[in-house]
C-alpha cells in the first residue's frame, strides 16, 4: 500500500523534476560541483554557499536541484583531482587518493578514475534508490518525534561531529562551542531577547553562516596558500586512456557494492559525514583482496572502488535525516538547510507531506544527476582534467573575488567583508593546530535549533530535566551519546594497555 | 627550526584566545536578564553553559600546552614557516576591498584585491613580478568580476555598488 504510493511520487517527481528548465539546473548544477570538486580551494559547501543569492530569484524546487548537483557532483569531481595530482605533505585523510593515486604513479590513472566514477555512480544509484524507500518511513516515524527526542538527536550531532572526527576530542569540542557562540550572537528565537551583538546593529540579525563557512574554507585556504604553501611543488600524473579491463571490472564490483552497504547507513545517522565509512570500507577491501601486494605499491583497485563507492553512498545518505528530519550531518548539508530556511521551509517529518512536490522531485534528480555525472566524468573526463593546469596565483585570488560577491551580496555591508576575512584568519590559525573546522559549522547552525528544542523539551517537562530519561527514545539516544563519548577513550585505553 | 604548530607559546596562546573567548561570554551573559519562564530555561542558559564549556576546554588546552603541547597533533601540510611579506600583498588586497568597495565600485575593487592578491602568491612561488605584470593582472581581474558583477546585479537582482548607477559598472 504505502509502497504503491512511493512509486507513484517518485513517477510525479519525475515529470517535475524532467522538465527541460529543471534538467537544465541539474545540468549546470552537476557541471560546477564537478568543477569545484576537481579545483582545489573551494568545495562543495562554499559553492553552495556563494550561490545562496539564487534563492531570491530562482523557484524553490530547480534550486534546490541545482544544490543538490553540486553537491554530489563535487564528491565525483574530487577523486579525479586526488588521483591524479601529487600534493606532497596531504596527509592521509583522504582514503581514495592513497590507492588511486599510487595506480596513477604507475600509469594506470585512466583504470583509476573509470572505477571511481562507475562506482561513483552504482554507489550513488543504488543510494538513491534506498533513499526511496527509506526516507517515507523514515519521515513516518519521526512524526512521532518530540523536542526531547530531538534535542538527544542533535545532541548525538554535536558529539559525533566533534569526537568521532578529528583525533582529539578535545579539540573538536572547543571547535564545536565556538561554533555554538557564534550562534548565540543576535536575537534569542524564543524571547528575542538580544545577545552579543555588542551595540552593533550589523549583528542583530546574528551572523550568516554563509560568512561562516566561505571564510573558514575559501578565504582561510587563500591565505593558508600564500603563507605556507609557496614552495610546494605539485606534479601531475600522467592521464591514460579511460578504460578497465575485465579483470578489474570482475575486482570493482563486489568492492563498489560493499562499499555502497558501508556508506549509506553511516550517512543516514546523525553521526557525522563520509570519513568513517571511506576509512572502514578501505580497511575490509585491504583485508578481502587478493591481490595484497598491489595496496600501497603499485595501488590496488579494489581500494579505489570501495572507499569510493562508500565516500558517495554516505553523501546521498546525509539527504535522510536532513530532508526527514532537519538535522544536516555535514557542511554542506548544513548550507542546504539554510536553503530551506531561505525559502521560509523547515525541513522536518512534515515536509514530505507539506512540500512533497519538491522533495520527490529532489530525490528524482538524484537519479538524472548520476547518469549526467557518469556521462561528464567518464567520456568527458579530460576536460575537467584541464582545469588542474589554472595557475595557483590565478586560482586563489580569483576564489577570493568569488568569496567577495557571495558574502557581499547578501547584506551589501563592509562589515560583513571585515568579518568574512578575520574569520578567515580564524580558519588559518585552526588548520594549523589541527582544530577542525566542520564542528564550528554544525555548532553555529544546530545550536539555535537545539536550544530552542531544549527550551520546549523543559517546557513539556515542567522544568525538569528528567523529561530527558522518562521517555525511552530520548533516554536511549542519551545512551548512544554516552558511548560514542566515551567509547574511543576506552578502546583507545586498552590498546595501550594491550600493546 | 621547530615546526610553528609545535610551537608550545603559540599553543598556549591559543588555549589562553579560548579562555578569552569563555571570560567574553561569561561577561556577556551576566548581562541577560535570566527571566527563566515556565521552562526553568530562560536567555541567559546557553550563554552560561557555553562559556563554561569552552573555559573548560581553554584550561584543558593550556595544560596540554604547558605539558609537552597538544596531543596527537597532525602536522599541518606546506612549510613550517609563514611568508608574511607575501601574506601582506594579499592582505593589503583584501582590505582595500572593504574600505573600497562602496567608492570604487564592486569591478574595480575586486580587480584590485585580485591583482594585489595574484602579486603576493606569485611572491610566495618566488616569481617575479614586475609592474607591468600587475597591470595585466588588473585587467584580469576585471574579466573576472565584470560578469560576475552583471550576473548578480542584472540576472538576480542583487544589489551591488557599482561606479554608475547603470547596474553595468
Amino acid at each position: 500500500m504505502i509502497e504503491m504510493d512511493i512509486w507513484s511520487q517518485l513517477l510525479g517527481g519525475f515529470a517535475t523534476a524532467g522538465t527541460p528548465i529543471n534538467l537544465l539546473w541539474a545540468f549546470i548544477g552537476c557541471a560546477l560541483g564537478t568543477a569545484v570538486g576537481v579545483l582545489p580551494g573551494i568545495g562543495p559547501a562554499v559553492a553552495v554557499a556563494m550561490l545562496l543569492p539564487i534563492t531570491s530569484q530562482v523557484d524553490m524546487t530547480a534550486s534546490m536541484i541545482f544544490f543538490a548537483g553540486i553537491y554530489y557532483g563535487a564528491m565525483y569531481g574530487g577523486s579525479t583531482t586526488s588521483i591524479l595530482l601529487n600534493t606532497p605533505g596531504e596527509t592521509g585523510s583522504m582514503v581514495t587518493a592513497m590507492e588511486g593515486n599510487k595506480m596513477a604513479k604507475n600509469g594506470r590513472a585512466g583504470a583509476a578514475l573509470a572505477t571511481a566514477a562507475i562506482g561513483s555512480f552504482v554507489a550513488g544509484t543504488i543510494a538513491t534508490v534506498l533513499v526511496t524507500l527509506f526516507a517515507p518511513v523514515m519521515a513516518n516515524f519521526a512524526v512521532k518525534l518530540g523536542p526531547p527526542e530531538y534535542f538527544c538527536l542533535m545532541l548525538l550531532a554535536f558529539t559525533t561531529v566533534s569526537s568521532v572526527l578529528g583525533k582529539s576530542t578535545l579539540r573538536g569540542l572547543t571547535a564545536l562551542f565556538l561554533g555554538l557562540a557564534a550562534g548565540l550572537i543576535g536575537m534569542d528565537q524564543i524571547t528575542g531577547q538580544v545577545r552579543y551583538t555588542g551595540g552593533v546593529t550589523e549583528l542583530m540579525d546574528g551572523i550568516e553562516i554563509v560568512l561562516v563557512a566561505v571564510g573558514l574554507f575559501a578565504v582561510a585556504e587563500a591565505l593558508h596558500a600564500v603563507l605556507f604553501e609557496g614552495r610546494t611543488v605539485e606534479t601531475q600524473n600522467p592521464m591514460s586512456q579511460v578504460h578497465m579491463s575485465r579483470g578489474e571490472w570482475r575486482r570493482s564490483w563486489p568492492a563498489w557494492l560493499r562499499g555502497t552497504l558501508l556508506g549509506f547507513p553511516f550517512g543516514t545517522i546523525p553521526a557525522g559525514g563520509t570519513e568513517i565509512p571511506t576509512y572502514l570500507s578501505y580497511g575490509l577491501e585491504r583485508k578481502l583482496s587478493r591481490h595484497q601486494e598491489e595496496f600501497g605499491t603499485i595501488g590496488a583497485i579494489e581500494g579505489v572502488a570501495g572507499p569510493e563507492a562508500a565516500n558517495n553512498a554516505a553523501v546521498t545518505g546525509t539527504l535522510v535525516p536532513l530532508l526527514t528530519l532537519g538535522i544536516p550531518t555535514s557542511t554542506t548539508a548544513a548550507i542546504l538547510l539554510g536553503a530551506f530556511q531561505n525559502y521560509g521551509i523547515q525541513p522536518g517529518p512534515q515536509l514530505f507531506e507539506t512540500s512533497s512536490t519538491l522533495v520527490w522531485a529532489l530525490i528524482a534528480s538524484l537519479y538524472i544527476g548520476n547518469v549526467m555525472l557518469l556521462i561528464l566524468n567518464l567520456p568527458l573526463v579530460g576536460l575537467w582534467v584541464k582545469l588542474l593546469k589554472i595557475p595557483k596565483p590565478q586560482l586563489y585570488a580569483g576564489i577570493l573575488i568569488f568569496a567577495t560577491v557571495g558574502v557581499y551580496g547578501m547584506r551589501q555591508s563592509s562589515f560583513d567583508l571585515l568579518l568574512l576575512y578575520g574569520i578567515g584568519v580564524l580558519g588559518v590559525v585552526l588548520r594549523r593546530f589541527d582544530i577542525p573546522s566542520a564542528p564550528v559549522i554544525v555548532g553555529m547552525i544546530l545550536g539555535p535549533l537545539a536550544e530552542a528544542q531544549l527550551r520546549n523539551a523543559l517546557s513539556i517537562g515542567e522544568g525538569h530535566w528528567s523529561i530527558f530519561v522518562q521517555r525511552p527514545m530520548s533516554l536511549g539516544l542519551l545512551g548512544v551519546v554516552l558511548t560514542v563519548l566515551v567509547l574511543p577513550q576506552v578502546l583507545a585505553h586498552w590498546g595501550r594497555k594491550r600493546a | 627550526m621547530q615546526n610553528s604548530s609545535r610551537s608550545t607559546t603559540l599553543q598556549t596562546l591559543i588555549a589562553l584566545g579560548a579562555l578569552g573567548v569563555a571570560g567574553v561570554l561569561a561577561w556577556g551573559a551576566v548581562q541577560i536578564p535570566s527571566a527563566a519562564g515556565y521552562s526553568g530555561v530562560g536567555p541567559a542558559f546557553l550563554p552560561w553553559l557555553v562559556a563554561s564549556v569552552l573555559a573548560l576546554c581553554g584550561v584543558l588546552l593550556l595544560l596540554q600546552a604547558r605539558r609537552g603541547g597538544f596531543r596527537d597533533v597532525e602536522p599541518p601540510s606546506g612549510a613550517d614557516r609563514g611568508d608574511w611579506r607575501s601574506f601582506a600583498w594579499l592582505a593589503a588586497g583584501l582590505l582595500f576591498n572593504a574600505t573600497l568597495i562602496e567608492h570604487a565600485g564592486f569591478i574595480l575593487s575586486c580587480a584590485l584585491c585580485y591583482a594585489l592578491a595574484v602579486r603576493g602568491l606569485r611572491l610566495s612561488e618566488g616569481q617575479a613580478t614586475p609592474l607591468p605584470r600587475m597591470g595585466q593582472d588588473l585587467l584580469t581581474g576585471v574579466v573576472i568580476a565584470a560578469p560576475v558583477y552583471w550576473l548578480f546585479t542584472q540576472v538576480l537582482a542583487v544589489n551591488l555598488p557599482g561606479l554608475t548607477s547603470t547596474g553595468w559598472f
